[in-house]
């Protein structure tokens, strides 16, 4: 897995209908390192990262995540956490369930895994009881955020991290981007926020330049 | 100061632009369908219907009288006030409420719709039960009584929406009066027996001046209630105005989930919850649904409750109870399904877990399957009991109906949306849609794994080994294929 780029993308092509969204695009994301992509709405950076996710199919092109093809299999999943999609949340399971449930899941002993400290540092411990439905948009951002930083991976595809987090709550995620690099783990971002992907230590790339 | 505008020329105005975009042609094209469908159904079940609503003599004791009268008026009363039962329509709930009109008159219309349909189910509850157990020239009185006295849990219904002290003492007592017509009814079946009556009931004048009471407090509880009708809180018109919504949506979508989600989402958000932890030692998808079940102890009583259900059909033709037993094993088994239903439709979670498609349904499987064994067991262990199932090692037939049951229940939550891309059949009585009548089936198709325990339970006959065994054995090949082919160990993604 080490011996290959997290992400490869060269060629890639998608349309919607008549309308051409990605035309070409290359982009590779070595593994240990972050690279977030921005541009304007509409510019296809969503697009782009459930390809790379496998939740697509492109019309055209090449896509290698950890030098394989993006599927959906179990394996796949293990290595990559992605948050280009929202959760449905389980009913009648309060946050902290969820959260012991991602450890759990992945073999984690929910304690040793630091489910409390992660809660604490997404600002959730005054919810760890409440449903998921009931939290704001924020704090549901934030929990999503925490689910996908708890568990084990080898790369973090996250759309916009930073929508809806109050500036406390970019820095925060920032700084376990940072932690999350620091440990070997490889990022690709979409984001509207420069300072905040600055902040993550992912290396800033324009749709535009993606296009060779 | 506030001046209050006349609503009735607001509504006038609405309805007349509404009728202005409608095609006259289609209006009457439904009014011919509803028609038609209403002849060819009364035509088909006249017959049925007879025997359900005026048998040619009274066929039923006092006693189970008594018990259906409380059955029917507890579900009534729950009923009303699940629905609201003072209700408007999303776009005047919108539009309407927070304008300067008269809160009365706005309201009036939903109270005098809702009068008119509880008063029609309870005349219609009352002809049932005063064509089974009374003389038939008394039952002019009785239906009479019946009506008023639906009207009468309309008017409880209407305080217990307005006044939140009386909302929990109401749906209490609602609950308890429908548990003591069940609990009477199993007595009745299991001890007493009680005959038709025949004599013994009041002359047909003491029943009419009993109605004439009636009649009077029905009018001056009416009286009241509309008086304090604009003291009706917002709120609570709001919330019934979005259940009624939801479920003409469900209705006219033909998509019956928007209703069980709006259902399961007011339930958890009713409840405070603690966080716990399932024990380690089961798999962390059946953990998480013992947690849930731990969580659903109301439901659980509720079919607890209806495990007499197959017992009381005894009386029906014989594969009622035998069908009675699978259905209900498939709604025990639906308990925790709702994690399912979720994985089916957003695999995002699954995803976030990797675990695989076989894994996750294997695990999910079980608790289902558990709860579906109790209930059939309690079902036939009282069937037993009462001596209306013959020898043979019956309870251990719970065993294949509880997987049966609880792959059933899983197979529908996995079911989905409708599907509305499906071809549609053209009937004589109009287009019908073919996704709505795929997605009923999608679950309790699953039943027919269970066709040899309905035979064995139908005919009256001891249930031997082999029949057993093959029942077993049937149960657990089609769990296996049911997993083999709609899952894979190399795919995450739920989806049936």
């Amino acid at each position: 897995m080490a011996d290959h780029p997290a992400v490869e993308v060269s060629d890639l092509s998608v349309s919607y209908g008549s309308v051409p969204v990605l035309a070409g695009v290359a982009l590779t994301v070595p593994a240990g390192t972050g690279v977030c992509v921005t541009g304007e709405n509409g510019i296809g950076k969503s697009t782009l990262l459930r390809c790379v996710s496998g939740l697509q199919r492109p019309d055209d092109g090449r896509i290698r995540v950890f030098g394989a093809n993006p599927g959906s299999s179990p394996e796949f999943w293990a290595a990559v956490v992605t948050t280009v999609e929202p959760p449905t949340w389980y009913p009648g399971l309060t946050t902290r369930e969820h959260a012991e449930l991602i450890c759990r899941a992945h073999g984690q002993d929910p304690d040793e895994a630091g489910v409390d400290e992660a809660l604490d540092r997404f600002g959730l411990t005054g919810h760890a009881d409440a449903i998921p439905p009931s939290l704001s948009s924020g704090q549901k951002q934030r929990l999503t955020l925490a689910l996908a930083l708890i568990r084990p991976s080898s790369l973090l595809i996250l759309d916009e991290p930073e929508q809806r987090l109050d500036p406390e709550g970019r820095a925060s995620v920032a700084a376990m981007l940072v932690d999350y690099l620091a440990g070997g783990g490889s990022l690709l971002m979409a984001s509207h926020d420069d300072k905040f992907s600055v902040a993550s230590g992912a290396e800033l790339t324009t749709m535009e330049s993606l296009v060779p | 100061m506030t001046v209050i505008v006349p609503l009735r020329p607001v509504r006038r105005w609405i309805h007349q632009r509404q009728v202005s975009h409608r095609e006259r042609a289609a209006t009457l094209g439904n009014l011919y369908v509803a028609a038609l469908l209403i002849a060819v159904v009364g035509a088909m079940t006249h017959e049925q219907l007879a025997k359900i609503f005026w048998p040619s003599r009274p066929d039923l004791g006092a006693l189970p009288a008594l018990a259906l009268s409380l059955l029917g008026a507890g579900f009534l009363l729950r009923t009303m006030r699940a629905v609201g039962p003072v209700t408007l329509g999303r776009p005047a709930a919108y539009f309407l409420l927070t304008a300067p009109v008269s809160r009365r008159r706005l309201l009036l219309p939903s109270l005098r719709l809702a009068a008119l349909a509880a008063a029609s189910v309870a005349a219609l509850i009352a002809t049932a039960i005063a064509g089974h157990a009374a003389p038939h020239a008394l039952a002019g009185p009785l239906i009479a009584a019946g009506t008023l006295l639906g009207a009468g849990l309309l008017l409880v219904a209407v305080v217990a929406q307005r006044v939140r002290v009386w909302a929990t003492v109401t749906d209490r007592l609602a609950t308890l009066v429908a548990a003591a017509g069940l609990i009477l009814l199993v007595v009745d079946n299991l001890a007493i027996g009680d005959p038709p009556a025949i004599d013994g009931w009041p002359s047909r004048s003491a029943l009419l001046s009993v109605v004439l009471a009636l009649a009077v407090a029905v009018g001056a509880g009416t009286a009241l209630v509309v008086r304090d009708l604009a003291r009706t809180p917002d709120d609570r018109i709001l919330e019934a105005a979005k259940t009624t919504g939801t479920i003409f949506d469900t209705a006219f979508g033909m998509e019956p989930s928007f209703v069980t989600d709006m259902v399961a989402r007011r339930y958890w958000t009713s409840r405070r919850l603690t966080s716990a932890r399932p024990p380690a030692r089961l798999p962390v998808l059946t953990g998480q649904d013992f947690l849930m079940v731990r969580r659903r102890l109301p439901r659980l009583l509720w079919l607890l409750a209806a495990t007499p259900i197959p017992l009381l059909l005894t009386a029906a033709p014989p594969w009622a109870a035998a069908l009675a037993v699978l259905a209900g094993a498939m709604i025990a088994g639906g308990t925790t399904t709702r994690t399912v239903n979720t994985d089916a439709g957003n695999p995002v979670l699954l995803r976030l877990l990797a675990i695989s498609s076989r894994q996750a349904l294997l695990q999910r499987l079980w608790i289902p399957g558990a709860l579906a064994f109790a209930w059939s067991l309690i079902a036939l262990l009282l069937m037993q009991l009462a001596g209306d199932l013959p020898a043979g090692p019956w309870p251990l037939l719970s065993v294949p109906v509880g997987v049966v049951g609880g792959l059933a229940a899983v197979r529908r939550a996995r079911a989905g949306f409708v599907r509305n891309d499906l071809l549609p059949l053209d009937t004589p009585m109009g287009t019908v849609s073919t996704g709505p009548l795929v997605y009923a089936f999608a679950g309790p198709d699953a039943l027919i794994l269970g066709i040899p325990a309905l035979i064995a339970i139908s005919q009256g006959t001891a249930l031997t080994w082999t029949l057993l065994l093959f029942q077993t054995a049937l149960a657990l090949i089609g769990a296996r294929a049911y997993l083999a082919g709609t899952t894979d160990p190399e795919r995450v993604e739920l989806q049936s």
